[in-house]
C-alpha cells in the first residue's frame, strides 16, 4: 500500500477516499457497504477462488472480484445491481448443489455465512436434482472436526496453516466436484493455533470437538474479554449460555492479535465456570471457619491486618485494579508484595510477528511488575515473623504442605481473598470470596504494556463480590479516607498514582486498550527495600 | 308535594308486568317440549375437534423408537411464551439430540409455532384437550412423558387449501 496517495471511488452512490491499492472490497467496508465473500479474509492473503465478491464495475466489462481487485480514481462500483445480484445468485447455487441442508443439527448455524448470503440473496429452491456428494466425517486431530460435505472449498483454512501458521498440513485434495480439504499423510491438526481454522471457516465444515453440539449460537451471550491464560493479553469474546461459559473466540484487535487465538487460551476457560466456588465470606469461630455476612467479615479482616506489617501473595492474574489496592493496603501498612506465575512451553504464531502463547501464563505479570509486586518461586519466603500474610486469588497450587505449615506458624494473620478456599486456607482468619475475571470487569496489563478491558460476562456466584469492590471495602476499613468501590474510580487513582499509567482513563482505554508510556519505570513498594 | 315532581301516567298495557311474564313462560314450556341441542353428554358423547386444534403437545418418533427430535433449538428460539427448555447432547453415534427437552404447559399459550418452525416434524401441538394432574410439576412435561402421548396431532393447515382460502 503507497503511502499517502489517496483515491477517491463511488461504492453504491457513497463517495470514499481510501489509500492506493486498497481492495474494492475494503474501500466497500470503509463506505459501510458488505460485499458478500467467502474466501477472503482481512487476516489471510486474497486467493479469489469463491467468486462470491464479484461486482458491478461502470464501464468494465466484466464484473470484478472485489476482494482481488484494487480500487482505481474515479470508479463506480455497484454492489447491488442486477448482474451482480444474479451472479452471486448463480454463485450460491452451485455452492449449495452439494451443501447438506443440514443446518438442525449444524454448530455453524446462526453464525453461518453461507446461511446468511443464501437467506439475503440466493434463490428460493434449487434446480439440481441429482444425488448430493457424501463424504464421511473426518478427524482432524486436535480440536478439529472436518464435515467435507458442508465445505464450500475456500481455502481460508489451507491458506491460514500455509501462510500464518507456517505449518501447511491441510491442502487441497482431488479435483473438480471431488474436491475436498485434506490433511497430508500422517500429520495432524496439532500446531498450538490449528484452532483457528474453526473461527475461519465460513461454513460449520471445521467444528470444534470442544463446542460440538454444546449450544446453537443464537443462545449465546457475548461479552469483550481479554484471554486470561497468558502475558499476551489476546483480545477475546466470552461467549456464555445460562450463566456458563461455553467457549472464548478472538476479538479482531490490528495491534494485538489481528484475528487469531490459540488452542490453549481458547480451550482454557472452563476454570471460569468451577463449581468449587466461595459464595460466603467466612471468619474464624473457634476451630473452623464459619459463614459471616461482608461487614463484619471486611471489619474482621481489617482488625486480622491493623497494626502488622502484611506479605501479600497476589496472582498476577488479578486485574490492575486489584493489584492497585492491595499495594495501596502494602504502602498503608508496610510490607511486601509478591507473586508467582505459572509457567508453560512458548508457542508463537509465525505469520504475525510479536503474538506468541507466553511462556508466562496469566494475564497481567506485566501489571504487577509495574504496580511493584516482586516476582519470586517462593512466595512464602520473606515472610516474617509475626507478619500478617494476605493471600490474594493465589491457591499456592504446588506448595509443600511443610512450607504452608510453616509460614501458617509464622504468620500472625491469614487473610484469604480468593474465589476458592484450598486446605491449607482452613486456617485462615478470615476469607473474603471474589468474583473470577469473567465476572468482573478490569483491566489487564499484556506483555507489551498495553492496559486492556475486559467486561463482565456472567454474574458471581453467591455474596462473592468483584475484587475491586471487596478491596475498596477493606481499604476503607483500614482507614482510607478516598472510597473507591467502582472500577472506573479504582483506575483513576492508580493512573494519578503510577507514572507509567499516567493520563489513562478507564473510559479511554475503549475496547482497544492503550500502551504504558516506556520511559517510566515501575513503582517501588513503599516498604518493599 | 314541596318541589314540583311531574308524575307521568303510566298506561296499564304499558307497564304490566303480566304480559312479560307470559312471554318468558312461554319460551320456557316451549324448551322443555322442544329442548335446544346445545348440552353434550360428556364423557359419553364428545364433540369432534377441528383438525387444527392446538392442544398439549406430543413428541412424535421415528421407527426405531427414538425422538425425532435433533435438538436444534429452533422452538424454544421461536416459541413467544419461552416454555420450552432444551439442551442439545451427543450420542454414541456422534448424533446429536435432545438431552433435556422439556415444555412447561402452563406457560405454553399454545400457538404452534414450535411445530411450525420444526425442521424434522418433531414436535407437534395435539388435537387434545383432556389434561389434569395431581400436581402442578406434572405439567412440565419432560421428552418421556412427550414422546407417550398417542393423541393426534394438529394439521396446522389443511392439504388441500393450503393457504386457507
Amino acid at each position: 500500500m503507497t503511502e499517502g496517495k489517496m483515491i477517491s471511488v463511488t461504492i453504491e452512490g457513497r463517495a470514499v477516499q481510501v489509500p492506493e491499492g486498497t481492495s474494492m472490497l475494503e474501500a466497500a467496508k470503509v463506505a459501510g457497504v458488505l460485499i458478500p465473500h467467502y474466501c477472503y479474509h482481512p487476516g489471510l492473503p486474497v486467493a479469489g477462488v469463491c467468486r462470491m465478491c464479484l461486482v458491478e464495475v461502470e464501464k468494465s466489462a466484466k464484473l470484478a472480484p472485489a476482494c482481488a481487485t484494487s480500487v482505481a480514481e474515479g470508479q463506480v462500483i455497484h454492489v447491488h445491481s442486477d448482474p451482480a445480484r444474479v451472479a452471486r445468485q448463480g454463485v450460491l447455487e452451485m455452492l449449495l448443489i452439494n451443501h447438506p441442508l443440514d443446518c438442525p443439527i449444524c454448530d455453524q448455524s446462526g453464525e453461518c455465512e453461507l446461511q446468511d448470503y443464501t437467506f439475503a440473496e440466493g434463490r428460493k429452491d434449487s434446480r439440481y436434482r441429482e444425488a448430493k456428494r457424501f463424504n464421511p466425517v473426518e478427524d482432524f486431530g486436535g480440536d478439529v472436526v472436518y464435515v467435507p460435505n458442508r465445505c464450500i472449498l475456500c481455502t481460508r483454512c489451507v491458506r491460514f496453516m500455509e501462510d500464518v501458521a507456517h505449518d501447511p498440513v491441510l491442502n487441497v485434495s482431488e479435483r473438480g466436484d471431488r474436491a475436498v480439504i485434506g490433511k497430508f499423510e500422517g500429520q495432524d491438526l496439532t500446531h498450538p493455533w490449528a484452532g483457528n481454522v474453526v473461527e475461519l471457516c465460513p461454513v460449520g465444515a471445521l467444528l470444534s470437538k470442544d463446542f460440538l453440539n454444546k449450544a446453537r449460537s443464537w443462545d449465546l451471550d457475548r461479552s469483550a474479554s481479554i484471554c486470561p491464560n497468558c502475558t499476551q493479553g489476546c483480545n477475546t469474546a466470552l461467549e456464555s449460555r445460562d450463566n456458563v461459559v461455553v467457549r472464548m473466540r478472538p476479538r479482531p484487535n490490528e495491534d494485538v492479535n489481528k484475528y487469531f487465538l490459540c488452542d490453549e487460551g481458547r480451550l482454557n476457560y472452563r476454570w471460569l465456570n468451577r463449581r468449587d466456588r466461595v459464595e460466603f465470606p467466612h471468619i474464624r469461630r473457634g476451630d473452623a471457619l464459619a459463614p459471616a455476612g461482608w461487614d463484619e467479615a471486611v471489619e474482621a479482616a481489617a482488625a486480622a491486618l491493623r497494626g502488622r506489617r502484611v506479605h501479600v501473595v497476589a496472582s498476577p492474574s488479578l486485574s490492575n485494579e486489584v493489584l492497585f489496592q492491595l499495594a495501596q493496603v502494602i504502602a498503608r501498612l508496610g510490607g511486601t508484595g509478591v507473586f508467582r506465575v505459572r509457567q508453560g512451553p512458548e508457542a508463537p504464531l509465525d505469520g504475525v510477528p510479536g503474538l506468541s502463547l507466553r511462556a508466562d501464563r496469566a494475564a497481567n505479570v506485566r501489571g504487577a511488575e509495574l504496580l511493584g509486586f516482586r516476582r519470586t518461586e517462593t512466595p512464602l519466603a520473606g515472610l516474617a515473623n509475626g507478619d500478617a500474610l494476605l493471600v490474594a486469588d493465589e491457591e499456592l497450587a504446588g506448595a509443600d504442605a511443610a512450607s504452608l505449615a510453616a509460614a501458617a506458624a509464622t504468620a500472625a494473620a491469614v487473610v484469604v481473598i480468593g474465589t476458592t478456599l484450598p486446605s491449607w486456607a482452613m486456617r485462615a482468619a478470615v476469607m473474603l470470596p471474589i468474583a473470577n475475571m469473567a465476572e468482573e470487569e478490569g483491566t489487564f496489563t499484556n506483555v507489551e504494556g498495553r492496559v486492556q478491558r475486559y467486561l463482565q460476562a456472567k454474574a458471581a456466584p453467591g455474596l462473592a463480590r468483584p475484587g475491586y469492590a471487596a478491596m475498596g471495602d477493606l481499604l476503607t476499613a483500614l482507614g482510607d479516607q478516598t472510597v473507591n468501590v467502582v472500577p472506573s474510580d479504582v483506575f483513576r487513582a492508580l493512573a494519578a498514582a503510577h507514572a507509567p499509567f499516567g493520563g489513562m482513563t478507564y473510559e479511554g482505554l475503549g475496547l482497544r486498550g492503550a500502551t504504558v508510556s516506556a520511559q517510566a519505570q515501575p513503582a517501588a513498594l513503599a516498604a518493599a527495600t | 308535594m314541596p318541589i314540583g315532581v311531574k308524575v307521568l301516567a303510566r298506561p296499564i298495557d304499558e307497564v304490566s308486568y303480566v304480559r312479560a311474564a307470559v312471554k318468558g313462560m312461554a319460551l320456557t314450556f316451549k324448551h322443555l317440549i322442544n329442548p335446544h341441542k346445545v348440552t353434550v353428554q360428556y364423557p359419553e358423547h364428545r364433540d369432534p375437534l377441528s383438525p387444527r386444534w392446538r392442544g398439549t403437545h406430543r413428541m412424535l418418533t421415528t421407527e426405531d423408537g427414538t425422538a425425532k427430535c435433533v435438538a436444534c433449538g429452533l422452538c424454544p428460539a421461536v416459541c413467544p411464551a419461552n416454555c420450552i427448555k432444551l439442551v442439545p447432547g451427543e450420542d454414541e453415534n456422534g448424533n446429536r439430540y435432545p438431552l433435556v427437552f422439556e415444555i412447561d404447559e402452563f406457560r405454553c399459550i399454545f400457538c404452534g409455532y414450535c411445530q411450525e418452525v420444526c425442521p424434522e416434524e418433531a414436535i407437534h401441538v395435539g388435537r387434545h384437550y383432556e389434561n389434569s394432574e395431581y400436581s402442578r410439576d406434572g405439567f412440565v412435561y419432560d421428552l418421556e412423558r412427550l414422546m407417550a402421548q398417542t393423541h393426534p396431532v394438529c394439521e396446522m393447515w389443511d392439504p388441500a387449501d393450503p393457504k386457507g382460502e
